[in-house]
């Protein structure tokens, strides 16, 4: 309440008020006491003042809300924005399907398998990927690719996304950059547990080329390497 | 230690000195205004003392089975169930109308029940669902429902309460072993049907004269009788002059539902729900009750729409906004307003139902049996605005709209009769609406009650500080108001 009421307040921090000791321990400790209680005095149980000011602080915020338009979609995804514009509402919600923000860089999607220069797939079933593969989620069958210098391509390649734990593993055991986790796309939803498996097909829809030189053909990474810098960046990742 | 229990038993009395003294300042000021000469007896020749009843005054009305003429007399042209008025029938008052079916079926209580509930009530309360959690949303910075559509018809959401409704019915209603089930089953009906019953008493509009829909009314004319203004109806169910009291007895009742539940149950956090709903029920229909008796004082009648029809005194008109009683009973409306909250048992009162404690009385309740109760609380809220709309905020009226037409600040608007009355159902649903809207901004601002807080606030502040309020209307109207004057 807007009087205050200091002294009444006071014992609280401290506790209760002992006014008699009627009993002690052998050791001195009192067992038995008397204490003061402050009850709340009637201005505090009538909660009216309290109530008119979070009244006041929820109709702020409703009147705001319901009478400004939203903030941009950038202030309200982007972390670290500022999170104060003039004359909009303070709702930070991203309406997902229509509204979508921009994942950072190294957001883990749904899997891709990059392509040759021929439009082939890049992937030589090695079976690194299902071996390292936490989830067992993913599933080779190779052939013959008929390319002497290739040896193996998959026959089918499937990746049963409901049991993918997004772990990325798969992408950092491959040896030929063939499998990347760079779409920036979700798991959708599917009604059918059938549909939510990738297949070689739909994987290599999302396919790119890789840059990554293949085969020996073309220059190698090492041609530029300065003797002894093990450092040199890789021609892999650009 | 002697004279600090003479100190204690002090406090506690107090409620019991003040109500007595209330009483006795009632009984007091109730006796003066009788014992008052009567000056037409001695005085014939002065004004309104040759009348015995003056055309659609809510005061100086005529006994049942009469009305009044233009000429100021009582009569009676017929008696219902006698010849005398031929193929037409006799009406409440004893005037002979022609009878129209369509009119009598439009005059039924039945048809003006179903049409206030399908029209207003249920609309609002579905709608209530809605809003409850968008405004909540609102309020705590988020966006709240708003997907619910059919094909591109989105209207914000609004219609999650077909969602929610098709959800209800098609949910398996479970009943679990052990509990009694025909009072399982009995009570989400007793808890939403006193509701739906208690709106009998609420004015939703003026009377309406379907022939004149189009006229600009006289009220004073219309009041007379006369062709045009022949198969009036009301737009209340039920009038009675102890309305208000009517509405204690019959929302108590739904109270019952919950406590019923909760025993029918076979659940302890249900039974405890359910204790609790009785008891705070118990702890707040006082107040309430005490905190309307003030607003008795000023009109001097419990009937709504006498309430709503005259205003806090008949000197204004009760379109005027000076007249209602928020501005006469501005305690009593505080009071009233918090009790009633508590009464629709919803937050901060929402100790039958705390989520994180006890689910409440209806925690084995599912599908649409789970849905009554849902309903009827929201039915309540909007029952609590409306009764708060008729008490305190002029009911129907829309400040300065006479029966003819908009009157005030030295200019008047004639408006025809069919303009008039849909503005009054329109001002009497918006005002209802944003009384609601009220409750769920209070629901969503405060924390939840202690039971013990519950109960201090209820005895030991809501209940002196009406007693308090009675008394000193009393008193204000015992020493300022002439007796035998305005009421």
């Amino acid at each position: 309440m807007s009087h205050g009421h200091d002294h009444d307040h006071a014992p609280v921090a401290t506790g209760p008020k002992v006014l008699a000791v009627h009993a002690k321990y052998a050791d001195g400790r009192p067992r038995v006491r008397t204490v003061q209680v402050v009850r709340p005095q009637a201005e505090d149980t009538s909660f009216l003042a309290a109530t008119a000011k979070g009244l006041g602080i929820t109709l702020k915020h409703f009147a705001r809300n319901l009478f400004f338009p939203m903030k941009k979609l950038a202030t309200r995804a982007e972390a670290g924005a500022p999170a104060e514009e003039k004359w909009k509402n303070e709702i930070e919600t991203v309406q997902y399907p229509e509204e979508k923000v921009t994942y950072p860089e190294r957001f883990r999607g749904l899997h891709r398998l990059t392509l040759r220069d021929d439009g082939a797939v890049r992937c030589v079933a090695c079976m690194c990927c299902p071996t390292v593969c936490p989830a067992h989620c993913i599933t080779i069958i190779p052939e013959e690719s008929g390319d002497a210098g290739i040896e193996k391509r998959p026959a089918q390649f499937e990746i049963d996304e409901l049991r993918c734990v997004v772990c990325g593993l798969c992408v950092e055991a491959c040896p030929c950059d063939a499998i990347r986790m760079d779409t920036g796309e979700h798991a959708r939803p599917v009604e059918d547990r059938a549909n939510a498996i990738e297949t070689k097909a739909s994987m290599m829809a999302r396919g790119i080329r890789s840059t990554a030189t293949q085969g020996g053909e073309g220059p190698n990474w090492r041609d530029g390497q300065v003797e002894g810098g093990a450092s040199a960046e890789p021609g892999a990742h650009h | 230690m002697r004279r600090k229990k003479m100190q204690k038993m002090r406090i506690i009395l107090r409620p019991a000195r003040l109500a007595v003294l209330a009483l006795l300042l009632l009984a007091v000021s109730c006796g003066r205004e009788k014992d008052v000469p009567d000056l037409c007896a001695t005085n014939p020749q002065l004004p309104g003392c040759q009348v015995q009843c003056v055309v659609n005054s809510p005061v100086l009305k005529c006994p049942a089975g009469s009305h009044c003429d233009a000429d100021g007399t009582c009569s009676v042209s017929c008696v219902r169930g006698d010849e005398r008025c031929g193929s037409g029938t006799c009406t409440a008052e004893g005037r002979c109308v022609e009878s129209s079916l369509l009119f009598d079926i439009l005059d039924f209580p039945a048809t003006k029940w179903a049409i206030l509930i399908l029209a207003l009530v249920m609309p609002l309360a579905s709608i209530l669902t809605w809003m409850e959690r968008r405004q909540s949303a609102m309020m705590q910075d988020r966006l709240g429902p708003n997907r619910a559509n059919i094909g591109p018809i989105k209207l914000k959401g609004i219609l999650h309460f077909v969602a929610d409704a098709v959800k209800m019915i098609f949910k398996e209603d479970f009943i679990p072993a052990n509990v009694h089930k025909g009072l399982f089953a009995l009570a989400p009906i007793l808890a939403i049907a006193p509701v739906f019953i208690a709106f009998a008493i609420i004015p939703f509009g003026p009377t309406i004269y379907p022939h004149a829909l189009t006229e600009t009314i006289d009220p004073y004319l219309a009041s007379a009788g006369g062709d045009l203004f022949r198969d009036s109806i009301r737009l209340q169910i039920w009038q009675t002059d102890f309305g208000l009291i009517f509405y204690f007895a019959i929302l108590t009742l739904a109270n019952y539902g919950g406590t019923i539940a909760g025993w029918a149950s076979y659940n302890k956090w249900a039974l405890l729900g359910g204790l609790r709903s009785s008891s705070q029920m118990m702890s707040y229909e006082v107040a309430m009750g005490l905190s309307l008796m003030g607003a008795f004082l000023v009109v001097g009648s419990l009937e709504p729409g006498l309430i709503v029809a005259q205003g806090a005194t008949t000197e204004m008109s009760p379109a005027n906004p000076l007249n209602w009683l928020f501005l006469w009973q501005p305690v009593g409306l505080l009071l009233f307003f918090t009790a009633a909250i508590a009464e629709t048992k919803r937050a901060p009162f929402d100790i039958p139902e705390g989520e994180p404690e006890i689910i409440g009385y209806f925690v084995e309740y599912s599908g649409l049996r789970w849905g009554l109760f849902f309903l009827a609380e929201f039915i309540e809220i909007v029952f609590i605005s409306a009764v708060i709309t008729t008490v305190f905020f002029g009911g129907y009226q829309v400040p300065f709209l006479e029966t003819d037409g908009f009157h005030g600040f030295g200019m008047a608007l004639p408006l025809p009769h069919v303009v008039v009355v849909l503005l009054q159902i329109l001002a009497f649903g918006a005002k209802t609406f944003l009384l609601c809207w009220f409750q769920l901004m209070i629901r969503w601002t405060l924390p939840r009650f202690r039971a013990d807080q519950l109960m201090n606030l209820g005895w030991k502040l809501l209940l002196p500080l009406s007693l308090a309020n009675v008394m000193v209307t009393a008193l204000i109207k015992l020493l300022f108001i002439k007796p035998g004057g305005a009421p």
